[in-house]
């Protein structure tokens, strides 16, 4: 590597070579107000990020960053649906972490080991040294360039920033600054990429004559080329040495201007999707938080209610809008975007807490105003977990909407339709406003009995959900699903009149003291019936069970109906007498799909039964909700927009030769069915729960046998 | 200023229900207890009143036992600032004359500028409390109220009645006055579960008939102007569902006309 007339001592870059002390002074000045600056702006967003709420999201720091460094090396959650973007991404990312630790080993070298005569910048470990940060700069420009000519030209329609949740010409509509300081980054950082390599090859040609610089010159290929390039033109040496003075001042000061004003611009996501990626809560949409036992106020009503990591990651949303696109409210011409939500709360939080302080009414986040959020974009969400989910920054969408919500909910306001379905469940338990001795009332037609768990002990506890016990349709679901347990001779009971609603979207909703009733209700039932575990076709009541019940006292083994089924199969207790080979498609149910990460034993049982099964783009981890989550199948979805099961049966119908539309849910059964009707495909193909196809596979009933 | 809501713990009955064993009520095992609805909506009147002037307190009153104190706390969750309950074995199955007589003599007490109550109530449907009320006490009075236009301490009320036909009357009234609030005048807000449990802290006065001044006699059997004698299931009518064609269904419509009239 190194010529051995050349001392290896030598072979490094001069800094501030033929500058005068002014000169250099004056650079350092300038470099200490940058990090002034850098520190001042650092102080205010912690400052305002330390006015939210203190909560436990610190612990187990170690394994949280071992994630976050591996989420970061990896890209992981940025290649996701959009691996061009995710490529480019770590491009600039990756370039631009190496050219940080290089400035930063050039400083230490520098300005503190150099003067304690332990100098390591020189020799082979320079030139290797010169080699990363060359290709590492032009990784970072190949980065750039992608993503200018995907915001010029690409134009995905996921960054035009259109808002769903205001209309046109309203004060907070127009997103255009976003635009700008979008454009003003990518031209920033090329620019003083550019002008990096602009800089080392000026100073080639000014050097040209000094072997130790020229004969080291394809150590910086890229650099090195440029000082040809300039040759070429016509450059002198000469002239390449004021070219190299100009050029540095203009990199230099570019570059501390940059750095002083990380903290102010969108140039922060640097640290806040580090931090926020750092505080992911794996189970954040699943497991919501508890309300602290006393205090006035429940939820989120004022900015100062935040946690503080939720304020953070209104700093964190790089706009990417991956959430924007996967969110069904969003599809449905409802007020609601998940991006916009969290930029809304974002520029709000700046407005409030960044400045002097306010008084407490002036916090408030609800109302029309400016930055605020309408109610109406509240209760647009639901809950599906689509946007938690592929936020490549870990941003916890659905815990803040539904915080937002239980304030709401505790100043009384919210839809009619729904405070009748409350109310009917603080009466009667369920949400059908039925009474409670008929819950298991579906259970009569059967020609068996159902185990009363009350009063003798089972193996499996069947949970059955009020849309399974009370909705005339799905009853027969139910059924079936009790003459499978049947067959395969499972020991199961349910609770009969004591089952109560458990409690899943009363707590989206937003209604905490209801849930709590629910849940301390339905706990204080298990304690005194004897069970080895629990089942149920419900996913709602399967997440709250498994997730949240452990919050009031219980744990339990709970399964989906479809885990059960796969292992009965397993074992041999299925004795299928046909098998059905009916071209079907599945929706993935978000709360057993996304939340409990139920994506294989449904499709084991249709494997298992000689199904034909075709995929729909949006599967597994990116299902399309079906619009009935947090609460929303107890409101009314506003006429002439398309509701998202609509959406959802469009997509399904371009699969050729679809027969069969299954669900594993019993009210993915009502939005699906109903939307089959509304969006006209009915005759085309049907809506089928899995439990019908294992009833008819077995030919457990008359009509099953007919269909076949 | 002070606006008195007289509220009722309604009755809703399950779909197959029984009756009670002397066949003058449903048997109470097939009953839930509720706010009466109208009385959502005169709560809420009031409540949108206070919101909009300073210094008004809002009195909720029921006549019940113990298992009516729920309809109270719902009141406190909302935003009453106090809650009254009277009650008396006494009063146990009085009509609305009795009641009305009583919630007379709680508004004698409290000097309200104000009464709103419910236009009718969702189980018994007399819609004559609130009315009789001001009877009792000779104030003025509107039924169905669909609009209020009032401004505290103003000596009259503009309010809008709702008729038959869609047909709307707009009248001052004198106040103080009693109006009875319809169903529709406002959106009223829930009462979160939280809110009623954090009102288990407000205390709610609990004062006998005797305590307002009523006598036996006042309250008592021979106040009642109405005695329920029984309750009973009409036997069901006749109605069929006609299936078929529009020929067929027809067809089958002209051999019931035939049938009926005989012809
Ligand atoms: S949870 Fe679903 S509906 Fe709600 S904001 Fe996220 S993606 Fe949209
Ligand atoms: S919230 Fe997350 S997914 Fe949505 S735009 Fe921001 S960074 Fe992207």
């Amino acid at each position: 590597m190194i010529n051995p007339t050349h001392d290896s001592a030598d072979v490094t870059r001069e800094l501030f070579q033929d500058f005068s002390a002014v000169g250099i002074v004056l650079f350092y000045i300038l470099g200490f107000i940058a990090l002034g600056i850098f520190a001042w702006g650092c102080y205010l967003q912690i400052r305002k990020y330390r006015q939210g709420v203190a909560d436990g999201s610190w612990a187990d720091l170690l394994r949280r960053f071992r994630d976050l460094c591996l989420t970061m090396l990896t890209h992981r959650t940025l290649r996701r649906r959009d691996a061009a973007a995710g490529r480019a991404h770590a491009a600039i990312f990756f370039g631009f972490v190496l050219l940080f630790i290089g400035t930063s080993l050039i400083f230490i070298d520098y300005d503190i080991l150099g003067p304690l005569g332990l100098s390591f910048w020189h020799g082979e470990f320079y030139l290797l040294f010169q080699l990363t940060l060359d290709l590492a700069g032009l990784a970072l420009i190949i980065g750039l360039v992608y993503m200018m000519v995907r915001r010029g030209w690409i134009k995905p329609p996921k960054l035009d920033y259109r808002r769903p949740d205001r209309e046109p010409g309203e004060p907070d509509a127009d997103r255009s600054a976003y635009r700008i300081e979008d454009w003003a980054f990518l031209w920033a950082l090329i620019i003083i990429g550019v002008t990096g390599f602009l800089l080392n090859g000026s100073r080639k040609l000014w050097l040209i004559e000094d072997p130790l610089v020229w004969d080291y010159r394809w150590w910086t290929p890229v650099g090195t080329s440029i000082a040809y390039a300039l040759s070429g033109l016509g450059l002198s040496s000469e002239g390449a040495g004021v070219l190299r003075t100009a050029t540095w001042w203009f990199h230099g000061v570019l570059a501390l201007a940059f750095v002083a004003a990380i903290p102010f611009t969108k140039v922060k996501h640097i640290f806040t999707a580090g931090g926020s990626l750092m505080l992911r809560d794996p189970l954040a949409a699943q497991r919501l938080p508890k309300l602290p036992e006393e205090g006035e106020d429940a939820g989120y009503g004022r900015i100062t209610d935040f946690s503080r990591k939720h304020l953070l990651h209104l700093d964190a949303c790089t706009k990417c809008g991956r959430c924007h696109e996967a969110c069904p409210a969003n599809a449905s011409g409802l007020p609601l975007s998940p991006r916009d939500l969290v930029l809304t709360l974002r520029e709000f939080a700046h407005d409030n807490l960044e400045g002097k302080p306010k008084h407490a009414d002036e916090l408030i986040v609800h109302g029309d105003g400016v930055h605020q959020i309408r109610a109406e974009t509240l209760w647009a969400c639901r809950t599906c977990m689509a946007c938690v989910e592929i936020c490549p920054v870990a941003i916890e969408h659905v815990p803040i909407i539904v915080q937002m919500r239980r304030w709401l909910v505790e100043q009384g306001e919210m839809d009619p339709m729904l405070q009748g379905t409350l109310q009917k469940i603080q009466k009667r338990g369920n949400s059908f406003g039925e009474a409670k001795r008929k819950r298991g009332k579906w259970a009569d037609e059967l020609d068996f009995p159902v185990k009363d768990a009350r009063k003798e002990p089972v193996d499996f506890l069947w949970f059955v959900g009020d849309y399974a016990s009370f909705d005339p349709r799905n009853q027969s679901v139910t059924r079936d699903f009790a003459r499978i347990l049947h067959h395969a001779e499972v020991d199961f009971g349910i609770l009969y009149d004591a089952e109560q609603n458990a409690g899943n979207d009363v707590r989206r909703v937003g209604e905490e003291g209801l849930y709590e009733m629910l849940a301390e209700g339905n706990v204080a039932t298990l304690e005194d019936v004897e069970f080895e575990r629990l089942v149920t076709t419900d996913p709602h009541s399967l997440n709250t069970i498994r997730n949240e019940y452990p919050q009031f006292g219980g744990q339990y083994l709970i399964y989906h109906y479809t885990s059960l089924l796969k292992q009965l199969i397993e074992e041999g207790r299925l004795h299928f007498q046909r098998t059905l080979n009916y071209r079907v498609t599945y929706h993935d149910p978000c709360h057993l799909g996304r939340f409990n990460r139920g994506f294989d034993a449904p499709r084991y049982v249709m494997q298992a039964l000689g199904l034909d099964l075709v995929e729909m783009d949006r599967s597994g981890e990116n299902s399309f909700c079906c619009g009935a989550g947090g609460g929303r199948i107890w409101m009314a979805d506003p006429p002439g927009k398309e509701k998202p099961s609509e959406n959802r049966m469009h997509e399904a119908a371009r699969i050729e030769g679809l027969e069969v539309f299954v669900v594993a849910c019993p009210k993915d059964l009502t939005m699906f069915e109903d939307a089959l009707k509304t969006s006209g495909y009915e005759g085309q193909f049907v809506v089928r729960e899995l439990n019908e196809l294992v009833a008819e596979a077995l030919a457990l009933d008359g009509q099953a046998t007919e269909a076949a | 200023m002070k606006i008195l809501v007289p509220v009722k713990q309604a009755a809703l009955v399950e779909d197959d229900f029984e009756l009670r064993d002397d066949g003058r009520d449903v048997d109470p095992d097939f009953v839930d207890l509720q706010l009466n609805e109208w009385d959502d909506y005169s709560l809420e009147a009031a409540l949108q009143l206070k919101e909009a002037n300073d210094g008004i307190e809002v009195v909720a009153v029921t006549v019940g036992d113990d298992d009516t104190e729920d309809a109270l706390r719902t009141c406190l969750a909302k935003g009453a600032d106090r809650a009254i309950r009277i009650w008396d074995d006494v009063i146990a199955d009085a009509d609305p004359l009795v009641i009305a007589r009583v919630l007379a003599a709680v508004a004698q007490r409290e000097a309200p500028d104000l009464v709103l109550a419910g236009t009718q109530s969702s189980d018994l449907g007399f819609s004559a409390t609130g009315v009789a009320m001001a009877a009792f006490m000779g104030w003025p009075h509107a039924a169905v109220v669909v609009a209020l236009d009032y401004a505290p301490g103003a000596a009259t009320a503009i309010v809008e009645r709702e008729l038959e036909g869609g047909l709307r009357e707009r009248l001052e009234v004198d106040c103080p006055a009693v109006l009875t609030i319809q169903l529709g005048i406002n959106t009223p807000r829930y009462a979160s579960l939280r809110g009623i449990k954090q009102a288990r802290s407000i205390p709610i006065e609990e004062l006998s008939p005797d305590e307002l001044g009523l006598e036996d006699q006042d309250i008592g059997e021979q106040a009642r102007g109405s005695r329920v004698r029984e309750m009973y299931l009409p036997d069901k009518g006749q109605a069929e569902m006609i299936e078929g064609t529009p020929a067929e269904q027809a067809a089958r419509i002209a051999a019931i006309v035939k049938e009926v009239m005989g012809g």
